[in-house]
């Protein structure tokens, strides 16, 4: 094993090449366009062999990748934010293939208005399409992630294709060290893949994604898809089992820190989770009994492992870096639903958005959100769904107004 | 009173202009950190990716895991490669320096100067890094020089980790072996051109700055909404500063044939009264179009020293 600078997309690239994928059909958007470079340069060099191509879309991306990974080839692709979008309608229809293709989202808020840092809204639109979601808060996490997510995905009692998220900038840009297995130790980890559900060959004709017509068999297939979902919650944990057999380095569903003993708890994902974990330890300094959690997995959702993780805590809150407007946070939703039946469950939960657009969540804020879980607690009072934003933000965007012109007084006259 | 987690982490901060190698800087820094043994983090930040425009990124190395990511609001280092953005109320150049921060500007003004026109806090260093690469390396990209400044800076970077980071890092982007060996050069020579680590680089960073939550109230849609109703907002954003050369027309020996007005790919070149060509230096960019196309080689390029 070597350990080398590497960003994010050049992590994924090399979670690619280490899975020994047959096909990758690409089109390129930044701030995911590394992987592909990355990944085409190689091919182009000789260290991979594989199949690259470079689609006119990522509706024509995601349909090649649906169809090559029905032919039993592994595929591999990696898209984000609008361009996860615009193939949008062919998420359904190859999670509904149940082909077990990995696919990468670098994700980067959506537009108006125009961005390139990240949030969440993009990934999760993608929540309901049967695709395996797990969100990553490394750069060494998303090369593990990827081996360990064909090993699910190709798993008999799954068969889904996966969606890998890792934040546009914080991931995708940032260079830190990353061991990179060998050979080796991955061909141990991961075979072959010999499907025995999809393989179409020019001798073996079949029919995959076929039209049925009436309720009780379209029934009968999305519910065969929830189930499948529901199977990688052990599958997961198995497949990490043995990850951790032969790499060393382990991953859960949910990412437990300095949960043990702790009241207070906050609950994150991706890669602003360690702003998170910062400040966890400045609260714990000053002796308050604070923890947090980051949800890995996010489809299927491990609500037992959150129920035992939460159970006794006097107060949670959810940070979604994501807002789905006119109801508020999309992974507070999934949190509250999970532990409603829990008896001995934390007394309240409280919900914020932030991060969005790749705002950051400063120690303020953290502040914040602990002084009003006490509160809430105190007075047993759980306010609706909060923004955060600060002072500093006001200041900033009053100041991009002024420079727009934007007064209302001008805009009257 | 010492702050035991802030004085394991050093962050630095490059501004430049994208294509001028702020990116391959915070590379390079990186790379010699990691060899030395440090976590490290190093990222580069763009806005709408295009070359001339203001450019940051990041390094942090740290003797523990580092529990943060992203932009480094408060740096240790913070080094201005181009000299045109003190001047650039949107590139933030100060943005964050506090006593403790060691700001590097590429000048040939000594740090007098640079502290009585911007009258900022903390240390000043000054060196005309251009100057070198362009004596040394034959271009004014800039990548291996900052590097080496700012290495020399942290105190805790080597001459030799320098030269392997510069090598390593120029060798993955496929420069040629000789160009490489230039910049070892160069870097060397700006490596040991800055003194050792100012004194003050240990103290603690100050603790975030104290900001307050709001609670945001609707606005008017006009407000509310992504949209710029001002007119001819183009025009108040010179783009004279970002020139490193200054195009020159001897109009003594120009034809006027109106090839560097037709070529000019911003627009900055207008024809006079009399048909000769003027150039719009509130505007040009510097990019030097005019100067290869004039078939009577009749413009000439003149260095920019004193941008701001
Ligand atoms: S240098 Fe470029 S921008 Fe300036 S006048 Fe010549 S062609 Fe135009
Ligand atoms: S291209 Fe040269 S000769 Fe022609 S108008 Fe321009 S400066 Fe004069």
């Amino acid at each position: 094993m070597v350990k080398e600078m590497l960003t994010g997309n050049s992590a994924a690239a090399w979670g690619a090449r280490l899975s020994e994928v047959d096909y990758i059909p690409a089109f390129p958007i930044t701030p995911q366009t590394e992987i592909i470079e990355v990944i085409s340069q190689w091919i182009n060099d000789g260290e991979m062999n594989a199949k690259f191509t470079n689609m006119d879309s990522e509706h024509s991306m995601i349909t090649a990748a649906g169809t090559a990974a029905a032919t039993g080839a592994r595929v591999f692709s990696a898209t984000s934010s609008q361009g996860l979008l615009y193939g949008y309608e062919m998420l359904y229809n190859v999670t509904g293939w149940r082909v077990p293709l990995v696919l990468v989202n670098v994700s980067r808020g959506l537009s108006a208005p125009i961005t390139l840092e990240p949030d969440h809204n993009d990934v999760l639109s993608a929540r309901d399409s049967g695709f395996i979601q797990i969100h990553a808060e490394t750069c060494q996490e998303i090369l593990d992630t990827i081996l360990m997510a064909y090993r699910i995905a190709e798993d008999e009692r799954v068969l889904l294709p996966v969606l890998i998220n890792m934040d546009g900038f914080y991931l995708s840009f940032t260079r830190e060290p990353v061991e990179v297995p060998g050979k080796d130790e991955v061909s141990k980890f991961l075979p072959e893949y010999n499907p025995k559900h999809a393989f179409f060959k020019a001798s073996n004709p079949m029919s995959q994604g076929v039209a049925v017509l009436g309720g009780s068999a379209y029934s009968y297939f999305k519910y065969q898809m929830h189930l499948a979902s529901l199977n990688v919650l052990t599958v997961h944990d198995e497949v990490a089992g043995e990850f951790k057999r032969i790499f060393g380095r382990s991953y859960s569903a949910i990412e437990a820190f300095k949960i043990d003993d702790a009241e207070y708890v906050i609950i994150m994902s991706n890669s602003f989770t360690i702003k998170g974990k910062a400040a966890v330890n400045k609260f714990r300094e000053k002796g308050l009994k604070a923890g947090l959690l980051r949800l890995r997995l996010i489809r299927p959702f491990p609500s037992n492992e959150l129920k035992t993780l939460l159970k006794g805590k006097k107060a949670v809150a959810v940070i979604d870096q994501n807002i789905s407007p006119g109801s508020g946070g999309i992974l507070s939703k999934d949190v509250t639903t999970a532990l409603y039946h829990e008896p001995d469950r934390p007394e309240v939960i409280l919900s914020f958005i932030g991060g969005l657009g790749g705002k950051d969540i400063s120690h303020a804020e953290f502040n914040h959100i602990v002084e009003e879980m006490e509160k809430s607690i105190e007075t047993g009072i759980v306010p609706e769904t909060q923004l955060l934003y600060t002072k500093n933000d006001l200041d900033q965007i009053n100041n991009l107004l002024n420079i727009a012109g934007k007064t209302l007084e001008e805009l009257r006259n | 009173m010492k702050n035991s987690t802030n004085e394991m982490i050093k962050r630095v901060r490059f501004h430049g202009r994208g294509g001028q190698g702020m990116k391959t800087a915070s590379r390079i820094v990186g790379t010699a950190s990691f060899l030395e043994g440090f976590f490290v983090q190093d990222c580069p930040l763009y806005g709408a990716e295009r070359r001339g425009a203001p450019m940051v990124a990041f390094t942090r190395l740290s003797k523990e895991p580092i529990l943060e990511r992203g932009l480094i609001v408060s740096p240790d280092i913070n080094i201005i490669a181009d000299e045109t953005l003190l001047g650039d109320k949107n590139a933030n150049v100060f943005q964050g320096i506090w006593e403790g921060t060691v700001t590097i500007v590429n000048t040939h003004y000594p740090a007098s100067h640079v502290r009585n026109v911007h009258g900022i806090v903390g240390e000043i260093v000054t060196l005309d890094v251009t100057e070198i690469a362009l004596n040394v390396i034959g271009e004014s990209v800039l990548s291996s020089t900052a590097a080496a400044v700012v290495c020399k800076l942290t105190g805790v970077i080597s001459e030799s980790s320098l030269e392997k980071a510069v090598t390593r890092e120029l060798s993955s982007i496929n420069l040629k072996k000789e160009t490489i060996q230039k910049n070892v050069q160069a870097a060397l020579i700006c490596f040991d051109r800055i003194p050792e680590a100012h004194p003050h680089y240990f103290e603690p960073i100050k603790e975030d700055k104290k900001d307050e939550i709001v609670k945001l109230e609707y606005a008017d849609a006009c407000l509310g909404s992504p949209s710029v109703y001002a007119k001819g907002s183009t025009k108040l954003k010179k783009t004279g500063n970002w020139r490193l050369f200054r195009p020159v027309i001897d109009h003594e020996k120009c034809s006027r044939c109106y090839t560097c007005f037709v070529y000019c790919p911003h627009s900055c070149i207008s024809i006079d009264g009399d048909g000769y060509p003027q150039i719009d230096y509130d505007n040009c960019k510097g990019c030097l179009t005019c100067f290869y196309e004039c078939p009577k080689k009749v413009i000439s390029k003149d260095r920019e020293v004193k941008a701001w």
